[in-house]
């Protein structure tokens, strides 16, 4: 089986933002979209489907959702129909599996799918449900569930250790919230400002409203193909799913595994990991999707990802190093904060983003990028999930 | 209060779907962290066989998948590391200012940190090096069937609070 390679050839996802529209809506929307990307692909090709969502049992009162979505979207799995669960990271872990799948022979073609609707008749229960997301008997009674507070002491423990400014948080939000104009499915379509970032209302302490992103409904879709069908498939150029890992050291924030919130030593293992399953080093990234649910994650990710030295976050990003012409382009596609958040469907946006960069035919294209690499942060950072992409298959 | 168009769950209360733990000796096995929580004590589980202590508490070791554990103690004091406030969008069942606090138990604990809510504190009053302790309190409580009869399960939480 050591020949048999999985590559990525297609994606689509819906509209993301407040939608009126069921997450099965939703799913169908990016299925379409999906499989639309492929011409030469039909539902009948499709053996495997894995679906993404972390929040059907709880806002669409549904689990076991495989069965429903594939049915839906007129697909008759036979190698594999499962669910993922692993809230922000269920798109990526979704590929990771495909990528398994197909390489261990159980699979030729598997649809990843992924999404959430997380707008509930009632606004309270949003915000309520999302004491579930963590460790429920030890974190959830603090009030943990919402996210901003953590990220919030993340941030004010980076900015003591090391000089990291408001300035600098105002930077990623800027160049995200910029790259996401020309995303037409993306939540957001504004043109943010320097000044309008640094004025923005507080949220938490010091991160205010463009440092976080948003709550979303939507759902994204990817095909991940054995390369031999893949060639058959589609005429564009391959992209390989060249190696990744997923590292999870703790749950409970009483076991956090770095020297202090800012020290993230869950993503170094795991940056170390991937890197080493892929065969690329971090200079070799030539474009990356880095989970920014806050601008604090995308500054420390820079850092523990090896694009610069722990510490020269902040630096790196206001250089300027995150933008087309920079170092290494980051979030191209708007990222979190301005595509959005719909927790599963987030690492299959992220695919799709560096698939389309590698292909040649982003929205906001980093000249001859051969090598992407896609990152989630999960859960209360309990777990961190790296995807590394290439042109060219592994040596 | 009833609930217009959801007469099934009228009057109901679903426990399952609230942020605190379902503590009743029923329900989990440890059920002594929250016994030893109503007098006042912060516990957790160490391993007889390997000493290793673990928080949250256990029923097996980590380190030896041992079974034979003891509960000990954890301090009911410590020192605010950082902490932030948040005044607007709480979530339901907690109050403004909701106030997080990584705190440093000491070096003779064997938890060295632990994350907790801060009460008992007004906006603003708090400062990191900022001495806090223990306090616990009662969350609500709730039905449980046991066998044929429903009894009320009385069930409480901590966190800590500034010290003096
Ligand atoms: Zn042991």
């Amino acid at each position: 089986m050591g020949n048999r390679r999985a590559c990525i050839i297609g994606g689509g996802m819906s509209q993301w933002g407040v939608r009126e529209a069921s997450l099965v809506d939703m799913t169908q929307e990016a299925g379409k979209a999906c499989m639309e990307d492929v011409p030469g692909l039909t539902p009948k090709d499709i053996d495997g489907f894995l679906f993404a969502s972390s929040y059907a049992g709880r806002c669409s009162f549904q689990t076991n959702t495989a069965p429903v979505m594939a049915e839906r979207l007129g697909l008759k799995p036979t190698s594999i129909c499962a669910r993922v669960d692993v809230l922000c990271a269920g798109g990526s872990t979704g590929i990771l599996l495909a990528k398994g799948l197909v390489e261990s022979g159980m699979a030729d073609i598997v649809m990843v799918a992924g999404g959430e609707k997380l707008y509930t008749p009632q606004k309270w229960e949003v915000f309520y449900s999302e004491l579930a997301s963590i460790d429920h008997d030890w974190d959830a009674p603090h009030g943990l569930g919402l996210p901003p507070p953590y990220f919030a002491l993340t941030a004010k423990e980076h900015m003591r250790r090391y000089s990291t400014t408001k300035e600098h948080l105002a930077a990623v939000s800027v160049t995200n919230y910029n790259y996401g104009l020309n995303n037409p499915k993306g939540q957001f379509h504004k043109q943010l400002t320097m000044e309008e970032a640094m004025a923005a209302p507080l949220v938490v302490d010091p991160l205010t409203l463009y440092d976080c992103c948003p709550i979303t409904d939507g759902a994204a879709a990817v095909i991940i193909a054995l390369e031999d069908r893949a060639k058959d498939l589609t005429d564009r150029p391959l992209v390989y799913i060249r190696g990744g890992a997923q590292v999870s050291l703790h749950s409970v924030s009483a076991n956090w595994p770095g020297e202090h919130l800012a020290d993230w030593a869950h993503l170094r293992k795991a940056a170390e990991k991937a890197y080493a399953t892929a065969k690329v080093s971090p200079q070799e990234i030539d474009v990356a999707q880095t989970h920014d649910c806050f601008t604090i994650s995308e500054i420390i990710e820079v850092e523990e990802l090896g694009f610069c030295k722990k510490g020269e976050g902040g630096d790196f990003v206001a250089a300027g190093e995150i933008n087309l012409g920079g170092k290494v382009p980051i979030n191209t596609d708007g990222g979190l904060l301005s595509c959005g958040h719909p927790f599963g469907a987030t690492g299959i946006r992220m695919g799709m983003e560096i698939m389309r960069q590698l292909q040649g035919r982003a929205a906001n294209q980093v000249p001859g990028a051969t090598i992407g690499l896609t990152h989630n942060l999960s859960g209360l950072n309990v777990e961190h999930t790296i995807v590394v992409y290439g042109r060219e298959p592994l040596p | 209060m009833s609930i217009l168009g959801v007469p099934v769950l009228e009057n109901r209360y679903p426990v399952t779907m609230d942020m605190w733990p379902v503590e009743h000796k029923a329900f989990n096995r440890i059920h002594r962290f929250y016994e030893h929580l109503k007098e006042g004590r912060l516990t957790t589980t160490r391993c007889k066989s390997c000493s290793h202590t673990a928080f949250p508490p256990r029923v097996i070791c980590p380190e030896c998948l041992g079974e034979d554990l003891e509960w000990i103690d954890l301090p009911k004091e410590g020192k605010v590391l950082v902490f932030t406030e948040q005044v607007k969008g709480v979530p339901l069942g907690f109050q403004a200012p909701l106030i997080h606090a990584w705190i440093d138990l000491g070096p003779q604990s064997p938890i060295p940190r632990l994350l907790s809510r801060i009460i008992n504190c007004e906006a603003g009053r708090l400062k990191e090096g900022d001495e806090v302790r223990l306090v616990v309190f009662e969350v609500p409580s709730h039905p449980i069937e046991i066998k044929k009869e429903t009894i009320t399960a009385e069930r409480v939480y901590y966190a800590f609070e500034p010290k003096g």
